[in-house]
């Protein structure tokens, strides 16, 4: 009883908030062309997501974003201890990185349609750019930030080398990695739908553009709670990945 | 012999500018890269005519007040939210939902709502600050070590004391964090906006230079949009180091910035 009533003071706000949109739709208080009754964007959800749209351009978005954030992630976590390990490559790159941060990538989205076409390349070329920056930066962060006295103890009792590295260095820099991976993630995301938006015929993206066109409100709302949802879900995923590597993290700021 | 470290810096874009410049001068690039040099000339171009400035006044509108009117929303909120739980309770699960939802995708339903000017971007800007923000502002405030605000309330503090004398100060780096997510989000927002149906701005000086083939001036927008966004970062750390005068020394952050 207890724990239900706690469920619904953490959840409460969602329906509430789609209740109050129910009311000021029925009640004639906003334009009903410009938001939907639920019912509309509920059977807006059904009739894309029956007749294959909507699962047809998700799937395009998320395979888009799920190969710009993985290789991201497969080459910047390497690049980062690299950087954290060799002065040379530190000193070469870390101004990239540092400096390359705050740069608003997207302005250079244009440049990356001429050079892979207009197509998906460009669009996973772009969202891997948009990726490296927060995992590189944070993983690398991570790898610095390991107490060095750590990497002493394990080589005061006599361990090599590798077990060093796979024992000792990579658990302790498990966090940082995660960390930049948790703001990767919706990056992906974000990017591949933004792009989509600014010129594709595929995705999701360009379904919530050409909704916006043709005035069909409730399939935009349709799309934004799809993506919304992979969002969540995927984040979640992450979490528990997080939770599960890093099993010996018991921080509340994690979740 | 060894390099040092500063000219170390400095070896990645030198190179990578000149292979640019000097494949370029030879031909070899393609014609949508358009060598430094005349990107440089085409940027001294639309200074001379006083569009780069129009341009930049009304990007700078746009993203200043979308920014500051986001991230101020954000971090009262996220405060809110940080300090009482009814707050929290209610925006948490529309913040986790809304969060990875990219903001551009209600850029349809903010132009019908605020008309095709200047409003319509700096609602959307806003929009997209506030969700960092937030976040950042609320964890903040969680993070605050218990005993502070232990020994404050012994000390027989009232609560809006506790509030503005040793929550926020204690939180105000993790603000700053929040806020610096937020203007990028703020410029990825503006360029997208304006891409996407604007008249004026640094957006269109990009897409008008690519439509008309000129390539130079394509670059010279996008050189400038990049250079306003790293300036906003850097305005806005110059604030912070201002704001927490102490409280930086021998963190990481600072040791590697």
């Amino acid at each position: 009883m207890a724990r239900l009533a706690r469920q619904i003071e953490r959840w409460y706000s969602i329906p509430l908030l789609l209740l109050v949109w129910q009311a000021a739709v029925s009640s004639g208080l906003v334009e009903s062309r410009l938001l939907p009754g639920l019912g509309r964007v509920a059977a807006a959800l059904l009739r894309d997501t029956s007749a294959g749209v909507l699962p047809y351009h998700t799937a395009i978005t998320l395979a888009r974003a799920a190969a710009g954030f993985a290789l991201a992630a497969c080459l910047g976590v390497p690049f980062a201890a690299a950087m954290a390990r060799s002065a040379l490559i530190r000193n070469l790159f870390e101004p990239i990185f540092f400096f390359g941060y705050p740069v608003p990538k997207i302005a250079l989205f244009p440049v990356f349609t001429y050079v892979f076409g207009i197509g998906s390349p460009s669009k996973i070329a772009f969202a891997f750019l948009e990726c490296l920056y927060p995992i590189v930066v944070t993983a690398y962060l991570g790898f610095r930030a390991i107490p060095i006295r750590l990497i002493w103890s394990a080589e005061n009792m006599g361990a090599p080398r590798r077990t060093i590295v796979g024992r000792v260095i990579v658990p302790a820099a498990m966090p940082g990695i995660f960390n930049g991976l948790r703001i990767a993630l919706p990056i992906a995301i974000v990017v591949i739908v933004l792009t989509e938006m600014i010129g594709d015929s595929r995705g999701l993206g360009y379904y919530i553009a050409i909704s916006g066109t043709r005035f069909e409100f409730a399939n935009v709302y349709a799309a934004i709670l799809v993506i919304g949802a992979c969002g969540f879900v995927l984040d979640r995923g992450l979490l528990r990945l997080r939770r599960a590597v890093v099993h010996w993290e018991r921080d509340a700021d994690a979740r | 012999m060894r390099i040092p470290t500063a000219v170390q810096h400095w070896i990645v874009p030198i190179v990578v500018v000149a292979a640019w410049e000097g494949f370029g001068r030879a031909g070899m690039m393609p014609r949508y890269l358009p060598a430094p040099t005349l990107i440089v000339g085409a940027l001294y171009e639309v200074a001379a005519d006083g569009e780069l400035a129009r341009a930049l006044a009304t990007s700078l509108y746009r993203v200043a007040l979308g920014f500051v009117l986001g991230t101020g929303a954000g971090t009262l909120v996220g405060l809110g939210a940080g300090t009482v739980p009814g707050i929290r309770h209610f925006f948490d699960p529309l913040v986790s939902f809304l969060y990875a939802v990219p903001k551009i995708a209600f850029l349809p339903v903010f132009l019908l709502l605020f008309g095709l000017g200047h409003e319509s971007k700096i609602a959307l800007i806003a929009f997209s600050c506030f969700f960092p923000v937030f976040i950042a502002s609320r964890h903040a405030v969680l993070a605050v070590d218990k005993h502070l605000i232990w020994t404050a309330h012994n000390m027989g503090a009232a609560r809006a004391a506790t509030f503005f004398r040793v929550i926020v100060p204690a939180a105000a780096p993790q603000l700053f964090a929040g806020a610096r997510i937020g203007l990028a989000h703020a410029f990825i927002l503006l360029f997208a906006a304006e891409l996407m149906g604007a008249r004026g701005g640094i957006g269109p000086l990009i897409s008008e230079g690519e439509d008309a083939g000129r390539f130079d001036l394509m670059f010279a927008g996008i050189v400038t949009f990049a250079v306003l966004g790293f300036l906003g970062d850097r305005i806005l750390m110059a604030i912070r180091g201002l704001v927490l005068r102490g409280q930086m020394i021998g963190t990481l952050e600072q040791a590697v910035r």
